[in-house]
């Protein structure tokens, strides 16, 4: 099926929107009426078609307007690629199967012709074609992970496996929940995630690690994040954070449901071939509460989670400031009916 | 945040004690960071080779480290010359070498550094914080690295912004997180106060 891409906006005006189609496809992230943080890792198998989740990286109609953004974001501070130099093999990895997986699943869009190692690749959405011989970074204007990040919705970050732990030690981050990769790269996995609150102390973090660890060529997984931001803005990193954060300060009770979009990181994880490294895929998705309440289900099941969150998952996801005007938009849509455990919109 | 919270990505720093699988000691102090030196040797006189680097600066215990360590001590008359030293030193060691750095948490990471080129992991450092608590930031919006924050909430020395910092610590820029502390409401600053005296 040929993919209709948007033209719209991240920043400034802000014209992104989802379709209806779109909506109902939104990756919607709880399937309780309460949430707290889990190893909630699971098998990245084949979904339905038309999900999210059906091909290995998932391609909407937000395409081209991201990929604009992020290259936006990347002129103003090139510092969001970083690549420590012993992660050339997994670059080139990471080139493979994503080249790979594109190609097969959007043929209409994308192409990749193999002569040996001299490879053709055709992006047809944003007019890229180039041959370069696959291992060779002489023959790529950028590095191979700079060169197809770019090409990507989403943010990437490669990790080394060593240690019995993972480093941080590259990535292409243009779209994230305010964390810095210029600052994180080359850390391994519990100092990047020293921020988070309660997680260690669960048990939550130590776990995931160890499954992780046991990643298997081949078998990927996945699992889901969320947060709340003000704006359908991609970029809400730490070095932006003088521009966007006072946006926290725009919401009333009037516009709540146009301004806050609930943020859905659909996170993926592959072991790489040759490099034996991991990359790490958070694909973003935004929707407005307004149109979270296409789905009553949904506006339902928001209101619970959101009316019982943690005091503390509050602070550090930065919803203090509109957090009681947003469920105090969702009460009205809550009759109190039980709800099934489950995901689904209807 | 509840009581409990911390950011698991600062260092804790402990006293430094001699490794007994080494088979080769360097250890490398400043100012106030002799003392922690001194009661290493208290531990013991250890059989094993030992280099000591010490940049003497306000506090000095150059006079009493002569006495007690019988060889291989150089003093310096600041961190650049220790650090020019340690690097042209560094080529020379052995297999089975164990460092020992004390000082501040700024010279610790500049050591830490400088030893990182010659393929030293940082689990293999063994770090005692002296003389002072202040540290060394990273502002997340300009990249400049200002030095020798003692207070809640400092001035970049970059761009100027007010930066909160926070506990949040990456070894390789040997410097915490600095955030725009006023960006939701310009110019409303809390009170600032030293706490990394
Ligand atoms: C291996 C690749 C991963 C990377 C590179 C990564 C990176 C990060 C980063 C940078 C943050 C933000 C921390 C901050 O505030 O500065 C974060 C948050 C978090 N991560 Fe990960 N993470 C990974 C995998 C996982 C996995 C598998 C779990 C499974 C439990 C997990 C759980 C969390 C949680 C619960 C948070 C807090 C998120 C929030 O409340 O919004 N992470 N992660």
């Amino acid at each position: 099926m040929a993919l209709n891409f948007k033209k719209e906006t991240f920043r400034e005006d802000y014209t992104y929107s989802n379709s209806g189609e779109s909506i109902k496809r939104f990756p919607f992230p709880f399937p309780e009426d309460q949430y707290m943080y889990s190893v909630n890792i699971e098998p990245h198998t084949k979904g339905k078609p038309g999900s999210v989740c059906e091909f290995a990286f998932d391609i909407d109609e937000h395409y081209v307007a991201e990929c604009l953004d992020k290259r936006i974001t990347l002129e103003q501070d090139p510092g969001r690629y970083q690549a420590l130099p012993h992660m050339m093999d997994a670059q080139w990895d990471f080139l493979e199967l994503t080249m790979e997986a594109l190609a097969q699943d959007y043929p209409e869009h994308f192409s990749l012709q193999k002569q040996g190692l001299i490879w053709t690749w055709e992006n047809k959405p944003l007019g890229i074609k180039d041959t370069f011989t696959f291992g060779d970074t002489s023959t790529l204007a950028t590095e191979p992970f700079d060169y197809i990040g770019r090409q990507l919705q989403g943010d990437f970050v490669l990790l080394d496996h060593r240690d019995e732990t993972l480093y941080a030690d590259a990535g292409i981050v243009t779209s994230q929940a305010d964390w810095s990769l210029a600052f994180n790269v080359g850390m391994s996995w519990r100092e990047w995630h020293g921020p988070v609150p309660r997680a260690t102390e669960l048990g939550v973090m130590d776990r995931a690690l160890k499954y992780l660890l046991n990643l298997q060529l081949g078998s990927p997984v996945r699992r889901l994040n969320w947060t709340m931001t003000v704006n359908p803005r991609l970029d809400t990193s730490p070095e932006n954070y003088p521009h966007w954060g006072s946006d926290r300060n725009t919401v009333n009770a009037d516009n709540v449901a146009d301004l806050v979009h609930l943020r859905v990181e659909l996170q993926t994880l592959f072991r790489l071939p040759r490099s034996n490294a991991i990359v790490f895929s958070i694909r973003c998705y935004l929707i407005s509460l307004k149109d979270i309440a296409t789905y009553p289900r949904w506006a339902k099941r928001l209101h619970r989670v959101q009316k019982t969150m943690h005091p503390d998952l509050i602070e550090y996801k930065g919803m203090t400031k509109f957090h009681p005007l947003m469920v105090d938009w969702l009460a009205k849509f809550d009759d109190g009916e039980a709800l099934t455990v489950g995901t689904h919109a209807e | 945040m509840e009581h409990g919270y911390t950011i698991k990505s600062k260092p804790i720093y402990g006293a430094l004690a001699w490794h007994d699988k080494a088979t080769v000691h360097l250890v490398i102090a400043q100012s106030q960071g002799g003392l922690a030196v001194l009661k290493l040797f208290e531990q013991m006189q250890p059989k094993q080779p030992v280099r000591v680097l010490y940049a003497q600066q306000d506090t000095d215990y150059a006079k009493t480290l002569k006495k007690v360590v019988p060889e291989g001590l150089d003093v310096l008359n600041s961190e650049q010359e220790l650090l020019d030293v340690l690097k042209s030193i560094m080529p020379t060691m052995r297999m089975g070498l164990r460092i020992y750095i004390a000082g501040s948490e700024g010279f610790i990471w500049s050591v830490a550094e400088a030893v990182k080129a010659f393929g030293v992991e940082n689990a293999d450092l063994m770090k005692e914080q002296t003389d002072t608590l202040a540290r060394t930031i990273y502002c997340v919006h300009c990249k400049a690295i200002t030095h020798n924050i003692t207070t809640n909430i400092g001035k970049c020395s970059g761009c100027g912004r007010m930066l909160f910092v926070r506990d949040h610590f990456s070894r390789q820029m040997g410097a915490y997180m600095g955030l725009m502390i006023d960006a939701e409401s310009p110019g409303e600053l809390p009170a600032i106060e030293e706490i990394y005296p």
